[in-house]
């Protein structure tokens, strides 16, 4: 029904205004630029060397010289925890654009190419995502051995299927659209219709999707590292720390809890932000008259 | 007549960043039974947000001012909300310019007639009578049309299931919104068709809300015209087409390119624009685009009444 | 003269999406159709006639199953024919709002053919401050994005665009729909101008009668996918020669009220394709239909007014003048 009346319309300028004017897209926005800004300044913000041991000073309860005390060895919980917002965001970080990008490009094509294209790479993310994710990741470790690297590996396959299929369901429906149909009246290209048509008005709830899944690659990073089978021990993981922790949970309660607030904060924040980022973005929403 | 549905002094406005947009202003009319109002204008005139006041439907962010919407005396607007659901269908029904929105895509057409008529008398929810009723919209075969989906109908079919849903209801009042504008010559024309029979058989009243003037001067008694929020002219529908008084009603007719010979060239248009209705001006609203605007069209305009029936917002219209 | 547009024996069918069979909806059915060199012609029908298929089987967004389609005289075919097509005759779409890439701004949107075609675009922002001059737009909307235009600002966007490349043909599918009857003027005013001014050719889409008496210089009226009339507008509406074309200048609304009509010029809907009816494909809605018309199909002959119609009774009913009964 056409109330016929222009509604205010919010502009690309107006997008981070509104998001800003949620207050759980604010909080998530806040807390996520605080890790990046943990992460990025780590050299100039850890009090200590994160791997320095001290074995005399091991088990130090928070205090005025430790503010989040010490671990078994007598590193410094708080410079661990800095750096291993590095490590955590970078690995999820580097893995969801990879994964991304991945996606973005597989997604396009199989809903825009040709039909037997399109079947192939349905057939490739559905077998890909009918894997056992924890079975497959320990497979994968087990052949290519722990590391970062099969840790970004393991988890741009995990996740690059799911990104690939919303944006070829998002590009099948937009590809029958008026718009569309007059780029190829006018005599548009395939790359022409992909990227510059296409591509910006899918990309949106990816962006919405990425920011859902770093969390739970953060938690994977954090599991897989717990098991050993992650980032290398003396790096300062999460997960590692959480690890190291749990064997000493009776003596030194402290290590487990400090090792696992960022993991909740880190959470909730990509989580609210996620949040905060579709109620602005989805096409369904922001920009569109409701005539 | 008595009216049965009456809109008094009514202002409806949306909030907007920075104030709020005067879609309805200072609106009064009146419909009887057995009488096809029309409301005319062009988008943006605020008809569609009256249409919706008249059911109380108002989207979210519509306020109403001032003013009342009296259905049988009771002012529908200022209602407790389980008696607005209650009054909703059974006293006032609405017939929409897109019929398939307003079907459950998954359900029969059986089924939601039911349903439609279950909410307040089940009495009435009888194969028999739904078909009937769909035979009186001129359903050929209704028994079989009953048993399928929305989306297995035509448009034209659809909007007469649409409007038997309405009147399954037994309304006091048919309000419908652009019912032509979404279909072909030959379909409007059967639906045109049937709100004139009905108009014999049914004893509410029907408030017809278009800009499409042919649909208007075929089925409407009286006729409203809307400008800037406002009802610029209102008159029996001989009248408004044939000695049209407000210089907008005048300036809209010329332009219609059904009346206009083609063999003169060019169409007449109207130039300039809406005025801003988040500051509406104090004067007329159409003096910036009329053609025998005076000085004193910047002062508030009074409504004239030349006769019986008749009103024209204009301060050089009764003239 | 060669025309424009020529179509030759045209069929278009839809698949229906098996994956062995290659059966399809028969939709459009031996068309003939030409337009020429700044002629105005208007493709007229019901929804499901076909109109709307024989646009995009025009522009290479559907294949056509039998038959060709000459541009400028020459047959199109392949890539290169169809990009030489796309590039001198333009396409706008019922829906103007929807028909604009929703995240680029109407700047880049109505200099994109230069983009697409390699044409050389010196100066874009210049370009697009000329091209919605002449379509009556002032400059500043180059900067605003397609959902905050309105629907006259955005049919208009349309036109700047598809005169871009300044085109020999336009398409036109409804190009009033959906516009205020004032707005309407403006848009119909417009495209007569810019004929005038670039001796541009239109193919005009619509259902809308009052909007062919203005623009069209000839009518051809399709039902069921097959011609059913064609000739001089001005001739066509004074006395249809098929009674289908009778019933629709009948069923238009009249805005006047001392016109109003008494009984309805045609009842029924459209028949499926998938059930076409035998003989003459009409005489189910037909008012005169006699057994004739039930066994035979007719054939599109020439009147003795020189136009062509689809009925056996054509010249019949035009001396008998039985469709001026049908208006009254």
């Amino acid at each position: 029904m056409s109330f016929a009346l222009d509604p205010p319309s919010r502009g690309r300028r107006g997008m981070g205004r509104a998001l800003l004017g949620d207050p759980m897209g604010l909080a998530g926005l806040v807390i996520v630029a605080a890790f990046v800004a943990m992460a990025l300044l780590a050299p100039c913000i850890a009090p200590y060397d994160p791997v320095a041991l001290d074995v005399k000073a091991k088990f130090v309860a928070p205090s005025a010289a430790h503010w989040a005390g010490t671990d078994h060895l007598g590193r410094d919980l708080l410079s661990r925890i800095i750096w291993g917002a590095r490590l955590a965001l970078g690995i999820a970080i580097t893995s969801v654009g990879i994964a991304g990008a991945i996606g973005l490009v597989l997604g396009l094509v199989a809903g825009y190419g040709p039909r037997w294209l399109d079947s192939l790479l349905v057939l490739v993310f559905d077998s890909l995502s009918s894997l056992p994710m924890i079975f497959f990741a320990l497979a994968v470790i087990t052949v290519l051995g722990p590391g970062t690297a099969t840790l970004i590996l393991v988890i741009v396959l995990v996740s690059f299927p799911a990104y690939a299929r919303l944006i070829r369901t998002q590009t099948l429906t937009l590809a029958g659209a008026d718009f569309i149909l007059a780029e190829r009246a006018m005599g548009a290209g395939a790359g022409r219709i992909i990227f510059r048509h296409l591509l910006p008005n899918v990309v949106g709830p990816l962006v919405i999707l990425i920011c859902m899944d770093i969390p739970v690659i953060i938690m994977l990073e954090a599991g897989l590292s717990y098991l050993n089978l992650g980032v290398k021990p003396p790096s300062p993981s999460w997960g590692n720390i959480l690890a190291e922790g749990y064997t000493s949970l009776r003596q030194a309660p402290h290590v487990v809890i400090v090792a696992g607030i960022p993991l909740v904060l880190a959470t909730l924040g990509f989580t609210f932000l996620g949040e905060g980022l579709r109620d602005v973005l989805d096409p369904r929403g922001a920009g569109r008259r409701w005539t | 007549m008595t009216a049965v549905l009456e809109v008094q002094n009514l202002s409806v406005a949306y909030r907007m960043q920075g104030g709020a947009l005067q879609a309805v202003r200072d609106v009064s009319l009146s419909v009887a039974r057995g009488e096809v109002l029309g409301i005319m204008g062009e988008s943006g005139c605020g008809k569609s947000t009256l249409a919706a006041a008249m059911i109380n439907l108002l989207p979210a962010g519509a306020r109403v001012g001032q003013g009342a919407v009296r259905l049988n005396g009771t002012d529908i607007l200022r209602l407790p909300p389980a008696a607005q659901r209650a009054l909703r269908g059974k006293s006032v029904a609405m017939v929409f310019q897109d019929p398939m929105t307003a079907f459950n895509p998954v359900l029969t057409i059986g089924r939601q007639l039911a349903d439609f008529v279950g909410a307040h008398d089940t009495g009435l929810a009888q194969p028999e009578r739904l078909a009937a009723m769909l035979t009186r919209v001129g359903i050929p075969d209704a028994r079989s049309c009953l048993g399928r989906y929305p989306h297995e109908l035509s448009g034209g079919m659809r909007q007469r299931v649409a409007i038997a849903a309405a009147l399954l209801m037994q309304p006091d009042v048919l309000i419908a919104d652009e019912p032509t504008t979404a279909l072909d010559v030959t379909m409007e024309a059967q639906i045109i068709h049937l709100f004139r029979d009905l108009r014999t058989s049914f004893d509410g009243a029907i408030v017809i809300v278009t800009h499409h003037l042919g649909v208007i001067a075929e089925l409407c008694d009286r006729v409203a015209v809307m400008y800037a929020g406002q009802v610029v002219e209102e008159g029996a529908v001989d009248a408004i087409f044939h000695d049209p008084q407000h210089p907008y009603t005048r300036a809209l007719l010329a332009c219609d390119p059904a009346v206009v010979d083609p063999s003169s060239g060019r169409l007449p248009t109207i130039g300039g624009r809406l005025p801003d209705l988040s500051a509406p001006p104090r004067g007329c609203a159409f003096e910036p685009r009329c053609r025998v605007a005076a000085v004193s069209c910047r002062e508030p305009v009074p409504r004239q009444r030349p006769s019986a029936g008749r009103s024209v917002l204009c301060h050089r219209g009764a003239e | 003269m060669t025309p424009v547009l020529d179509l030759r024996h045209v069929d278009v069918d839809l698949p229906l999406g098996g994956f062995l069979t290659r059966a399809g909806l028969p939709i459009l059915r031996d068309v003939n159709l030409s337009v020429g060199r700044g002629e105005s012609v208007a493709l007229v029908g019901e929804s499901g006639s076909g109109k709307t298929t024989l646009a995009r089987a025009v522009m290479g967004l559907q294949a056509v199953t039998a038959g060709e389609v000459h541009f400028d005289g020459t047959a199109i075919a392949g890539r290169d024919g169809f990009s030489r097509l796309r590039r001198d005759a333009a396409m706008m779409f019922q829906d103007a709002t929807a028909s604009l890439s929703p995240r680029l701004t109407v700047g880049y949107l109505v200099t994109e053919p230069f983009r697409i075609h390699r044409q050389p675009l010196p100066d874009p922002a210049r370009m697009a401050r000329d091209l919605l001059a002449t379509v009556g737009l002032p400059p500043a909307i180059a900067d605003r994005y397609p959902h905050e235009l309105s629907g006259g600002q955005a049919r208009r966007v349309g036109v700047a665009r598809a005169l871009a490349l300044r085109p020999r043909l336009v398409i036109a599918d409804e190009p009033t729909a959906g516009l205020d009857v004032s707005v309407q003027a403006e848009v119909l005013n417009l495209m007569a101008d810019l004929r005038r001014d670039m001796g541009l050719a239109y193919l005009i889409i619509t259902h809308n009668l009052a909007l062919v008496r203005h623009v069209a210089d000839r009518i051809v009226v399709l039902y069921l996918g097959r011609v059913v009339e064609e000739g001089p507008t001005a001739q066509v509406f004074a006395a249809p020669a098929h009674p289908y074309t009778a019933s629709l200048v009948a069923a238009e609304p009249k805005p006047d009220p001392r016109k109003r009509r008494a009984d309805l010029a045609i009842r029924g809907e459209m028949p499926s394709v998938l059930r076409r009816p035998a003989g003459c494909e009409f005489h189910t809605r037909c008012p005169l239909a006699r057994d004739l018309c039930r066994a035979t199909a007719p054939d599109l002959r020439p009147t003795t007014s020189g136009r062509l119609a689809r009925c056996h009774f054509a010249d019949h009913h035009q001396e008998q003048g039985d469709h001026h009964a049908l208006e009254n």
